[in-house]
């Protein structure tokens, strides 16, 4: 398999007043397509660095990021982002939440991007709330909401910054679940970065282990398991053995 | 057992009822003592008035303050007046409103701008606006205008660091979710920025509501030749308390009413 995202070397400093801080130093791991992929290390270790280099929305100090052929070079929109809260805007309702990068975008008016966007409210059972405000859906729900507002735009590599995080547990394994599925289903390929080792288990194909700040690539960790679904996979008796390892690398 | 379940419903629904009694006999009670308050304190003021032990001269009394409108009324000048003030004001408000809010958008696009600003607006923010009244008169007249400029002084610098702070508290992860979706700055600015703050303007109308009055009131003792302000300031002259008693009390009803038609956005729009 070809790789699809690529980090060549990598090194970011921070600017502050007082001084400059190395943030990552001499990064490079390699994604492939379709792949799911999470990053995890301590916390503080510059894993929302890396998503906003991926994003365009930082630039790296020295080195270099390819995406899919092309380096990234600015922030060109090839990318989903998904966040630690759903930030779906309380004054549109569903629908035009799911739209609103189509009508930034100019494309609101194309009959097939906004097929494709009932195509998926339909496809994961949130058709019916289309024409409901964020507040009137549970938490679950808006996380999905959240995540097909993002695979609209079709993004080549899509972004999780920690997504489940701001649920209680019992949503959260199961919003896992649904976010693994549709991604799955939608072949995407997927970049997670979360502090939750288990988490990066359960949905991961792949999974990257940064050092302590300066962040480098300490351990790159291929995961197969038997189940499919992250629940599945967190009965797993192999689950424990990874668990271990990654904890082990983490300390 | 069947009884034992009709019994259940009976006593669950008589805790509802007695709930239900109780807030309604509540809200009951409230709207009891608001009126009740109301027509004691213009009961103890007519009796007072009446039998001397206040001097109805100086502190007028309910029944002079109505009969003192209603002698306005019929002379003619009374809305004259009512009208001055209600347009001076609804202006004000307006532009101090329209204009307050632009000057935050603009200060909220330029980080630059908005730094250099800081200052200004905080020295403008404790300055007293009313100092500036002499000056106002010879900038742009005496009259209806001065009061409009007075009263969008008043207002505008508390709408504009309002609104500022609203426009910049909001979440960072949403903006970055915008840019992420490769929006560029008016669209940001207008899909996500300015509604995300209506909450926040629709609590700034209710506040300009209240200092666009003040604004008018101030502007029209300066200078003027007609409204409400004026009247109170006339009256206070010709030694005729009532009339300014009887303003006051039109002022009260006037700035009621607009914050009634007004607050009723601020319900809808709360987060």
């Amino acid at each position: 398999m070809k790789s699809f995202l690529e980090f060549k070397n990598v090194k970011y400093f921070y600017q502050t007043k007082e001084n400059e801080i190395k943030a990552l130093d001499d990064v490079s791991f390699s994604i492939n397509e379709k792949e799911f992929t999470s990053i995890v290390g301590p916390s503080g270790c510059g894993k929302t660095t890396i998503l906003s280099l991926i994003a365009g929305l930082l630039f790296a100090s020295e080195g270099e990021i390819i995406l899919n052929g092309k380096p990234i070079t600015k922030n060109d929109g090839r990318i989903g982002y998904m966040f630690q809260r759903d930030h779906l805007f309380e004054w549109r309702t569903i629908w035009q939440n799911i739209t609103i990068g189509l009508e930034i975008q100019k494309k609101d008016k194309d009959p097939e991007k906004l097929a494709f966007a009932e195509q998926l409210l339909k496809k994961y059972d949130l058709y019916n709330f289309k024409n409901k405000k964020p507040r009137q859906l549970s938490g679950g729900m808006r996380q999905r909401v959240a995540l097909i507002r993002t695979l609209v735009l079709e993004p080549e590599l899509l972004l999780l910054d920690e997504p489940f995080s701001a649920l209680d547990f019992q949503t959260r394994l199961k919003v896992c679940d649904d976010v693994y599925d549709i991604i799955k289903s939608e072949q995407k390929t997927a970049l997670l970065v979360t502090h939750d080792i288990s988490e990066a288990l359960s949905m991961s194909d792949k999974i990257i282990i940064l050092t302590k700040r300066p962040a480098t690539v300490k351990e790159v960790i291929k995961i197969s398991f038997h189940g499919q679904t992250p629940l599945a996979k967190r009965e797993d008796k192999e689950f424990g053995k990874y668990f271990e390892m990654i904890w082990r690398n983490l300390v | 057992m069947k009884r034992k379940n009709k019994n259940k419903i009976i006593s669950y629904s008589k805790a509802r009822k007695q709930y239900l009694k109780r807030i309604k006999k509540d809200k009951i009670l409230v709207l009891f003592w608001q009126i009740a308050l109301f027509v004691l304190f213009l009961g103890i003021w007519q009796l007072l008035a009446d039998n001397g032990v206040i001097d109805p001269f100086f502190f007028s009394s309910p029944s002079r303050i109505v009969s003192t409108i209603i002698d306005l009324a019929n002379e003619g000048n009374l809305w004259i007046h009512i009208w001055t003030s209600l347009y001076e004001t609804i202006i004000g408000f307006i532009i101090a409103t329209l204009l307050g809010t632009i000057i935050a958008i603009i200060l909220w696009w330029s980080e630059k701008i908005r730094r250099i600003m800081e200052p200004y607006l905080i020295v403008l923010n404790s300055l007293p606006k009313i100092a500036l009244g002499p000056m106002i008169i010879f900038w742009v007249g005496s009259g209806t205008w001065a009061t409009v400029v007075m009263c969008v002084l008043i207002c505008i610098v508390i709408t504009t660091i309002s609104m500022l702070n609203a426009f910049i508290s909001c979440d960072s992860d949403k903006i970055l979710l915008m840019k992420s979706m490769h929006a560029n700055k008016f669209q940001i600015l207008f899909k996500l920025i300015l509604p995300n703050s209506i909450p926040e303007f629709t609590s700034v109308l209710k506040i300009n509501v209240g200092m666009s009055w003040v604004g008018t009131v101030m502007g029209e003792y300066l200078s003027s030749k007609a409204g409400l302000g004026y009247l109170i300031n006339y009256g206070s002259q010709i030694l005729k308390l009532d009339i300014v008693m009887a303003s006051i009390t039109l002022l009260c009803i006037l700035a009621a009413v607009m914050y009634l038609l007004v607050s009723p956005l601020e319900k809808k729009y709360k987060r």
